[in-house]
């Protein structure tokens, strides 16, 4: 599973990483992550703000930092 | 060395008088108001009005409200003039929404009307928004050939939610905390009780205080009243509470939690309490103003409680951030312009800026062009110059021109739209702002309102109809 968080390094986007981590470590899921900090590559999504969650390439979330629980559910699929 | 040491008293005076008296009443409700507006407000409702296909009319207005409701963060400002101007509503627009943030997020417009004044809150708001749409639209005009470029995406506009109800009424009863708290009206000055509380150590404290924090009116140092002083302590012991009870409200809420927030309130309504030191005692004061902020504050609760506990946490923890982020540079700012006060001569201000010249103008502008203060800290800066004798007309350009130009924007705006925008961008600005303090220099100096209003309002109806002209005959050629 490719997890990729989009944000330009700021604390909220630090902050969803974390928790995306910590969802993924207690499902148990094998997942690499990427941290795009790149404005064109971020653009390139259909988003208008950061942080995001994109999670193979589908935009889970964006602009805004959610619950563990939201992010779990995703992960799952 | 008596240069040194009345140099830093001086600092530490400015720094006593601004936690004391400026910073509590304002910034505090600021920051939650700013959290709340992070956290809560669902970025889409207002995005979804800046679409590509969105009318000007709707657009640049929706640009603005952007600027000043969604951009209080830096990590929201640069994707969002990225997306306006690449997949959405264009250049105009996006360079609105850029000149606009700075200038009328809360924290920046509630610091200013308490530090220099309602009247200059007021000022900033209107003119950044009439020339920030101005400005937008002059370079929309400048560069419509290359505006075709753009890839439009409109699915990344869709509608989604709006702003709920219970959120409107959370943050327009923090918005009525803050106005409670700052705002000189009459029914909030209103008396309605006091009484002598017993103390004897009050006149020798206040004594004391006077001694380590001495009044000079000549300099506009306030001095620190022992009121002051509690509020000092009260904000340390916050910090203290808010570090792990709202910087870790994320993991869930702690016992500190509480203990940050009730201590918030406490320090809010202390505030607003009445208070001087007589000679055997305390003389306190309930004012309306003492009574609308606890209801307030009480208020806030049941109002809390009707969010679900992630969304709380998460505006506590934006709020603490906002905190971290801005407060301690605010500090060391303020410290240094007490510093820097004594050394600066009166009349060197007077003479460069004293009266509402172009020349003035243009050296608040050239001011605040070269200089980079952080975020907010403009404002001490601005009060300064006001007490050493700026005009208002020079001090607004200068208060313009340094939130919009600073080297970290213009180096975003030149690494997303290009050089040569970015620099007619910057050259408009620094007109733009030197407009703006002619304008309200003229208004202080007596100046008819109507007649400037309509002059400024005439000059942006002429950019909207050329730039619907423009486009009209572009289209019409397509």
């Amino acid at each position: 599973m490719l997890i990729k968080i989009l944000g330009s390094g700021c604390a909220k986007c630090n902050r969803l990483e974390q928790l995306t981590r910590e969802a993924v470590g207690e499902l148990g899921i094998d997942a690499s992550f990427e941290h795009v900090k790149e404005m064109d590559k971020i653009m390139a999504y259909p988003i208008m703000t950061t942080p995001a969650l994109v999670i193979d390439e589908v935009v889970r979330a964006s602009g805004r930092i959610p619950s563990k629980d939201e992010i779990a559910g995703w992960l799952r699929g | 060395m008596d240069i040194v040491l009345s140099a830093l008293q001086s600092g530490l005076a400015s720094l006593a008088s601004y936690l004391a008296a400026h910073v509590l009443l304002c910034l505090v409700p600021a920051f939650f108001i700013a959290g709340a507006l992070s956290a809560l407000v669902p970025q889409q409702s207002i995005i979804r009005f800046l679409g590509p296909d969105a009318p000007k009319w709707v657009s640049y207005p929706a640009a603005a409200g952007a600027g000043s409701l969604l951009a209080v963060c830096s990590c929201t400002i640069q994707p969002l003039f990225a997306g306006i101007y690449k997949k959405g509503a264009g250049l105009g627009p996006a360079i609105t929404f850029l000149f606009f943030a700075p200038a009328a997020n809360i924290l920046a417009l509630s610091y200013t009307g308490v530090a220099l004044g309602a009247e200059f809150a007021i000022a900033r708001i209107v003119l950044a928004l009439s020339f920030g749409i101005g400005i937008g639209m002059i370079m929309a005009i400048v560069f419509r050939d290359s505006e075709a470029a753009r890839l439009a995406e409109s699915a990344t506009f869709a509608a989604g939610e709006g702003i709920s109800q219970r959120t409107l009424v959370f943050l327009g009863t923090l918005v009525a905390l803050l106005i409670a708290g700052t705002l000189k009206v009459d029914f909030l000055k209103a008396e309605l009780f006091s009484g002598e509380l017993p103390w004897p150590g009050a006149a020798a404290g206040q004594t004391l205080l006077d001694r380590w924090v001495p009044v000079n009116e000549a300099t506009g140092a306030e001095g620190l009243s022992l009121q002051g002083a509690a509020l000092i302590v009260l904000l340390g012991l916050i910090g203290a509470a808010a570090w792990r009870g709202l910087g870790q409200v994320d993991n869930g809420f702690n016992r500190l939690t509480p203990l940050a927030l009730g201590l918030t309130a406490l320090t809010l309504v202390f505030a607003a309490l009445g208070m001087r030191a007589t000679e055997n005692g305390l003389f306190l004061t309930l004012t309306g103003r003492t009574a609308a902020v606890a209801a307030l504050c009480v208020l806030l609760v049941p109002l809390a409680r009707r969010f679900d506990a992630w969304d709380v946490q998460q505006w506590l923890w934006e709020t603490w951030r906002f905190v971290k982020m801005i407060f301690p540079l605010l500090i060391v700012g303020v410290f240094l312009v007490g510093v820097i006060r004594i050394f600066i001569r009166p009349e060197w201000i007077q003479t460069v800026a004293g009266a509402n010249t172009v020349l003035a103008n243009l050296a608040g502008v050239v001011f605040g062009v070269f200089m980079y203060f952080p975020t907010l800290v403009e404002v001490p800066i601005a009060k300064m110059f006001l007490s050493l004798g700026m005009h208002p007309g020079p001090l607004i350009a200068y208060l313009m021109a340094d939130p919009e130009l600073s080297l970290q924007s213009i180096l975003i705006t030149a690494a997303i739209i290009g050089k040569l925008k970015a620099w007619t961008y910057v050259g408009l600005v620094a007109l733009f702002s030197t407009l703006a303090g002619l304008t309200y220099g003229a208004w202080v100096d007596g100046a008819p309102l109507l007649v400037l209003g309509a002059a400024v309002l005439g000059f942006v109806t002429l950019l909207v109809t050329s730039l619907h002209l423009i486009e009209r005959t572009r289209r019409a050629r397509a």
